[in-house]
């Protein structure tokens, strides 16, 4: 996809993920608007190899959303792609659904249960390791967000796959700069971010999380990148991207829009996807 | 089958179990052995002749079990070793996640059953392990109570589809069984006995005989149940076993909350039977003071004398 058609595509992401959270009154609508942009460039740009025909592909690249609640965007995402019907979207979180607030490998395309936070670097580097042992060319790639990285054992992941050079490992934080109840800065300061990455032995690289460009540019040698190091892609992002009243706002972690709130939201979702048609 | 009376084993019974991994992961490649910084004296020659199936991922035990998830998912046969409250209780969540939910066949070896690390502390006693373990759904857990115990414990992990812990003491104990044993049964009656049944686990079985011996002077015929598999019990065995005596009682080097008298009792108040239980084993309390094992047993009432003093009681009570 072209930048045009990802932008339209994160519109139509961006727009299942507010109707499932209104549908289901309950998700994390702004830390998964957050990422949207980051999940439909490895997914629609040509980065992951991946067959939802054969989810269970040998040779697939692995992604591992660690930051568990932001699910609900990489379920819309799978099920456009053909992992598992889109009319399973509306089930999202209802009594009997295959798709619950955060994923578990039960959901075609999904690698790794995640909700607790601070599991999944660890998990890829593991699968990093197993890929080099096996003579395997899959690349793994893991999603954290920024407040996850309060988590110790992301560190200790940071730690091993800097040791072990897992360059087969590609970790991107969505660094919106916000957690659940406050600005990471305020409680936890995570800066100098990215100096600790490189000084855990990663390669870092920054990203403006919503310009496809930049992401793409970031991962341009995804799989055939020079450098020994496993590689952090520190993309910067907004809580709540796309919809105005959500942006940077504390309030839309998990809150569910309704009343005007939800007509604007849709308005402005909906607004620009006409402009792009 | 032994006699208990036979001899001691000339093999520490955690060195029979590394041994085995060792034989195991010669002839699979696809056995990965990781370890937070714990060694023993067995694994030195893991670490030598297949050190690219030997990791040691640091003094990191969470990020060991999520390592340990990713290479499993890889098709990786994984075995992770530390210390037992630090392999299970420190990282417990990636257990439960990683391992339990993700039904990855990751094999969890915990080294100091019990209070095997004595004086070192309540910090390296493992005695809560159990509990919080067998809560996990699909977790299945070995306590050998020998080394041909313990050898077998490998080829079982290895087999499995799901996570295993193993439990592991340390030390050349007497030997329970000869190496015909396939160890499905998940126990063993070691003695039959007419007025009471011990259902022990690990090193404590050991104990029981002991404690059988000095029983039978006050004639209290004692039989003995080894429960080497915590988890899942082989119910159907167990009240086999349990049918013609009057009580039973369970013997664990585990605090009483949530240990194998815990299990036991939940399947007696599930099956509805009336039947008399005492469970022996760590109060609910920390130990006081540090000592030797034998010390510290004492202290936590685990010694020959307390034990068979509780059982005596026990009898006589329910003789009035």
């Amino acid at each position: 996809m072209n930048v045009k058609e990802l932008r339209k595509k994160s519109l139509w992401v961006r727009r299942q993920v507010l109707e499932m959270i209104v549908a289901a009154k309950k998700g994390h609508i702004g830390g998964a608007f957050s990422c949207i942009d980051i999940l439909v460039v490895l997914y629609y740009a040509g980065i992951l190899r991946i067959n939802a025909k054969n989810p269970n592909w040998l040779e697939r690249d692995r992604l591992i959303i660690s930051k568990g609640h932001a699910g609900v965007a990489l379920y819309a995402i799978l099920a456009d792609l053909g992992f598992f019907p889109v009319s399973e979207l509306k089930n999202f979180c209802r009594n009997n659904s295959l798709l619950g607030g955060h994923p578990d490998r039960r959901i075609p395309g999904i690698e790794a249960d995640s909700g607790s936070l601070g599991h999944g670097l660890g998990i890829g580097a593991g699968l990093a390791l197993s890929a080099r042992l096996n003579r395997a060319k899959f690349m793994n790639v893991v999603l954290l967000g920024d407040g996850e990285c309060d988590e110790g054992s992301v560190w200790e992941a940071a730690m091993f796959a800097g040791h072990h050079k897992l360059n087969n490992l590609v970790a991107i934080v969505d660094r919106n700069l916000q957690c659940v109840t406050d600005f990471t800065e305020d409680c936890l300061s995570l800066e100098p971010f990215a100096d600790k990455w490189k000084a855990f032995n990663w390669e870092v690289r920054l990203a403006d999380g919503h310009s496809y460009e930049e992401l793409l540019a970031s991962l341009k040698d995804f799989r055939t990148r020079n450098d020994s190091r496993p590689l952090m892609i520190i993309a910067r992002t907004i809580k709540g991207k796309g919809v105005s009243f959500m942006e940077g706002n504390l309030a839309w972690h998990h809150s569910v829009p309704e009343g005007d709130n939800l007509e604007c939201a849709r308005r402005e979702l909906g607004k620009d996807a006409k402009s792009e048609e | 089958m032994l006699n208990q009376k036979n001899k001691l084993s000339d093999i520490d019974i955690r060195d029979a179990f590394f041994d085995e991994l060792y034989n195991l992961a010669a002839k699979d490649p696809n056995v990965i052995f990781l370890t937070a910084d714990m060694g023993a004296f067995s694994l030195e020659k893991f670490k030598r002749d297949l050190s690219s199936q030997y990791i040691n991922a640091g003094v990191a035990e969470q990020n060991l079990v999520s390592v340990a998830a990713g290479l499993a998912l890889g098709g990786k046969k994984v075995f992770i070793y530390a210390i037992a409250p630090f392999i299970t209780q420190r990282c417990y969540e990636q257990i439960k996640i990683d391992l339990a939910c993700m039904r990855l066949p990751v094999t969890i070896i915990g080294a100091g059953a019990g209070i095997v690390y004595n004086s070192d502390g309540i910090t390296h006693h493992a005695t809560q392990d159990i509990a919080i373990m067998r809560t996990l759904p699909g977790m299945t857990i070995f306590n050998p109570a020998d080394s041909v115990t313990a050898a077998a414990a490998v080829h079982i992990a290895r087999n499995s589809n799901g996570p295993v812990y193993v439990r592991i003491d340390k030390g050349k104990l007497p030997l329970l069984y000869d190496k015909k044993n396939n160890f499905s049964d998940g126990m063993a009656i070691l003695k039959t006995g007419s007025d009471l049944m011990i259902i022990a686990t690990g090193t404590m079985v050991h104990q029981a005989f002991r404690a059988a011996d000095k029983l039978a002077q006050h004639s209290i015929d004692t039989g003995i149940i080894d429960l080497y598999r915590i988890k899942p019990i082989n119910e159907d065995l167990f009240l086999t076993a349990v049918k013609k005596v009057r009580r039973i009682a369970t013997l664990e080097e585990h605090s009483v909350i949530g240990g194998i008298g815990s299990a036991v009792g939940e399947i007696l108040a599930d099956r509805g039977m009336a039947l008399s239980l005492k469970r022996i084993g760590i109060a609910d309390k920390y130990c006081s003071v540090c000592g030797d094992r034998e010390w510290m047993r004492k202290d936590y009432g685990l010694d020959i004398e307390n034990i068979c003093k509780i059982l005596v009681n026990a009898n006589e009570g329910a003789n009035v």
